[in-house]
């Protein structure tokens, strides 16, 4: 039983509780590990002075509960999308620190969290899709495609990138997306090998929809299994496998369309 | 006179260098970070080609390029932070087996066709399937080894 002599109400319990819950769940949707996001929100629950008993995170919701001496509230938050975001997650983990060394309120806590959400810096469209067709591009060369493919690569994956993200922020069906876009990338990159006289032709449709491959939920499956999260992970690999088959749908359909099958 | 394996090597590092950035700014890295997740590529990429040409398999190959990629974001925790776990993983990207995946799939599209063309599609497809499976296992145990034995304090 805690000796503290202030007995949150469940009302203040309730704030702390939710507060915490929108830092997980800001973390979880930047696509940190679920132990990160755990340590995140016990750092919050802590320094805003009540003791977290249990959290759990789901793929689309999160459950938190909270403590003050006898007083125990649990509460839920549901998940938005799952993507990947650095810089909004690195300075998320430094607030968290930043709470639990003490002396900020539930209110504070928020306008931080608005603030970071709204000021951290995104990249603009332009370069994340230059950025990838070039890292496709690449992917391509590490996967054996010939020089003439290079450029077809290039522009296949950017302007998949660019449509993606387009339709992405419409609120389209991630999975529809990944369909849309293998067949758009692939066989933006197919048709353009084939002009070009590529021998690689087939590697050139395969290496513009890498953009598509979700690397850091595959290897967050894993080590949230290590970690002692396998709801969580077999979560995050379903979801993976989905991606793959609908991306490879895509692909399926703009080699109909050139004729490869 | 370059002998034609550092050619090759040199080839592999470089592009998994831009690999790595590349999706690095995707994942919203900012533009300190990224010339670490190149460097992070570049090494993974070039362990794994040594690897590979020391006649080690694509898993040995990728796991003991992870392990490396996760050691030396250890070994570098003061400038690199609490981002090292992230900046491992980035480096480690561009040898997710994506394109295997894709074609494994494919594959085994083919198969279910009413008249398959040849039985060996069902063997390729297959050992495209396990490499992708292993790979990956490989990939994801060579980082979080290091990681949980050398635990990073910051959070």
């Amino acid at each position: 039983m805690s000796d503290d002599p202030v007995r949150r109400k469940h009302r203040e319990l309730e704030k702390i509780a939710m507060t915490a819950l929108r830092l997980a769940r800001i973390l979880t949707e930047c696509g940190a590990r679920v132990k990160v996001v755990h340590e995140g929100a016990s750092l919050v629950v802590r320094g805003l002075g009540v003791e977290p008993v249990g959290i759990r995170t789901g793929y689309a919701s999160q459950e938190i509960t909270v403590r003050s001496g006898e007083n125990t509230i649990t509460r839920m938050m549901s998940m938005g999308s799952h993507g990947v975001n650095h810089r909004l997650d690195h300075v998320m983990r430094a607030l968290a620190v930043q709470v639990s060394q003490g002396g900020m309120s539930v209110e504070a806590v928020e306008r931080a969290m608005d603030r970071l959400v709204k000021e951290t810096p995104r990249h603009p469209l332009w370069l994340v899709a230059l950025a990838v067709g070039m890292a496709c591009a690449a992917f391509g060369r590490l996967l054996g495609i010939d020089w003439l493919a290079f450029g077809p690569v290039f522009l296949g994956g950017g302007i998949g990138q660019a449509v993606r993200m387009l339709l992405l922020r419409r609120g389209v069906n991630a999975y529809v997306v990944a369909t849309v876009i293998a067949f758009l990338a692939s066989a933006l990159a197919g048709f353009g090998a084939h002009l070009l006289g590529s021998g690689t032709v087939n590697l050139a449709m395969m290496a513009a929809i890498l953009l598509l491959v979700p690397g850091v939920p595959i290897t967050n499956a894993q080590t949230d299994i290590m970690d002692g999260y396998p709801s969580m992970g077999s979560a995050r690999a379903v979801s993976v496998l989905m991606v793959m088959i609908f991306a490879t749908t895509g692909v399926l359909i703009a080699e109909w369309l050139l004729g490869m099958r | 006179m370059i002998h034609p394996d550092f050619v090759h090597l040199a080839h592999q590092m470089v592009f998994g260098a831009i690999a790595a950035a590349g999706f690095g700014i995707l994942f919203n890295f900012g533009l300190r970070s990224l010339m670490w997740c190149a460097a992070a590529g570049a090494l993974a990429l070039g362990v794994r080609t040594l690897g590979q040409e020391a006649q080690w398999s694509l898993e040995a190959a990728s796991f003991v390029a992870a392990v490396t990629a996760s050691c030396a974001s250890t070994m570098l925790r003061r400038p690199l932070g609490p981002r090292g776990n992230a900046v491992a993983l980035a480096g480690c990207i561009p040898m997710v087996p994506g394109a295997f995946f894709g074609q494994a799939l494919l594959g085994m599209l083919a198969v279910t066709t009413p008249h398959p063309e040849n039985a060996a599609l069902i063997l390729t497809s297959t050992e495209y399937f396990l490499r992708v499976f292993f790979t990956l296992a490989a990939i994801g145990a060579g980082l979080a080894i290091p990681a949980h034995l050398f635990r990073n304090p910051d959070f």
